[in-house]
């Protein structure tokens, strides 16, 4: 009866998580100001209700052992690759194991499908840049596109490129663009697009879980913030600051991509003219939240 | 690694330079003295394979002539990193992405109220 109750609470916790638990994150201003411990909390609660969910598909698989947690597991691991695998399972029991089984293939098998896409995209448009890009002397680690639209971003990879295009070299004096570089180098740095990999196409997958619907959004903005984090600590945090108002207001847009980045922007610029952008606080509150979600199910599997 | 791509930048720059394409394998080859000729065939038969390079043949002789201009993928790469296409922020992250008029003013007020003294128009 034990583990029928830990497989309610396990089920509950990553509920709350994906769902109020999310909505609420996604409107913390407070992360804003430790972007990277931000992303962290996102990941440790995504890792955290996935753990749960399949602890309680687990726990109540594991109920009529009577063994406990850990004992029960092992002992239904082991009639799984027993003469008769699944021999005398109640209902409780299928249910919890199917429920553990499609949580763990549901995401894998659709989250490998679209990474394996999204790696191939990206080594198409590695080749592409191979032929077409030139470098400037005065912009090591810089690749410049000869197109007049202003751009700039980093292609997420083993070795990650820098892109700028000819239009961003107009726009921008030398001292932003080197604010610009130095932001992309903050995200080839720490390999942001590996952190993104997984979450890109969740929104679409999902779109009814707020997990799903929001922390793609709000992990990019985080990125973003702490991709000007870099920068401010290698060059003058005003001019990046400038450099994007040129960049979002003088950027090509396509039609229908408007709104969501351009808060974005904006709430860049306002934290990079605070005083303080950054709080010691704030990220030690996000690591401790984004640790606690991961450490509940681990903890309730140990303890029961 | 790094050199065999550079050899192909080469080898795409001659075929977008062609005077008279499709170029057989020899009339590449001999535009880059340096190369073997048996070099610059396995790049052309690599970029074939990446679909950046069509090959047609003519009784035993094989021609290549480049699949698109480089304006055209110049052009490709810009759409993407434009997010045209969706999926965008796992391909690529994009410094700054463009907002609407009213947007930028908005972005240019928050600016100016940051810094108070100079401003450029």
């Amino acid at each position: 009866m034990r583990l029928v109750m830990t497989a309610i609470a396990l089920a509950t916790f990553s509920v709350v998580l994906l769902g109020p638990g999310s909505t609420w994150l996604s409107r913390a201003r407070w992360v804003h100001r430790a972007p990277r411990a931000g992303v962290l909390l996102w990941q440790g609660m995504g890792l955290g209700a996935i753990l749960s969910g399949i602890g309680a598909g687990l726990a109540l698989a594991a109920t009529r052992y009577r063994a406990g947690f850990a004992g029960g597991t092992r002992q239904l691991v082991g009639s799984l690759f027993s003469n008769h695998p699944l021999r005398g399972l109640g209902l409780y029991d299928a249910l919890g194991l199917t429920l553990a089984a499609d949580l763990l293939i549901v995401l894998g098998v659709v989250l490998g499908v679209f990474m394996v896409r999204t790696v191939r995209r990206r080594a198409r448009h590695r080749d592409l840049l191979d032929l077409v890009t030139y470098t400037a002397p005065q912009y090591p680690g810089t690749e410049f596109l000869a197109d007049r639209r202003a751009i700039a971003y980093c292609l997420p990879g083993f070795r990650p490129r820098i892109v700028v295009s000819d239009g961003t070299r107009t726009l921008l004096d030398r001292n932003e663009l080197w604010a610009v570089i130095h932001h992309e180098r903050g995200h080839a740095h720490a390999h942001h697009g590996l952190v993104m990999l997984p979450m890109a196409s969740l929104s679409s997958l999902f779109p009814w879980i707020p997990y799903a619907r929001y922390a793609p959004e709000s992990m990019g903005l985080l990125l973003e913030m702490a991709a000007d984090d870099f920068s401010s600590r290698r060059s003058e945090r005003r001019l990046l600051a400038a450099a994007l108002v040129e960049m979002a207001a003088n950027g090509w847009a396509p039609s229908c991509a408007f709104a969501a980045a351009g808060t974005g922007a904006l709430e860049r610029v306002s934290r990079l003219l605070k005083a303080d952008p950054t709080s010691k606080s704030s990220a030690v509150l996000a690591s401790v939240l984004g640790l606690a979600a991961v450490l509940v199910p681990v903890s309730a599997a140990l303890l029961t | 690694m790094r050199r065999l791509g550079d050899l192909e930048r080469r080898v795409m720059d001659v075929l977008w330079e062609a005077e008279a394409p499709p170029m057989s394998g020899r009339d590449v080859s001999d535009s880059l003295p340096d190369r073997a000729y048996t070099t610059v065939l396995t790049v052309l038969e690599r970029l074939r394979h990446k679909d950046f390079v069509r090959r047609t043949t003519q009784g035993r002789v094989h021609y290549f002539e480049a699949a698109d201009s480089r304006d055209a993928y110049v052009a490709e790469l810009m759409i993407e990193a434009m997010g045209a296409s969706a999926n965008r922020r796992a391909v690529l992250a994009r410094f700054a992405a463009s907002v609407s008029p009213a947007e930028a003013q908005a972005l240019r007020d928050a600016l100016q109220l940051g810094s108070g003294e100079d401003h450029r128009s």
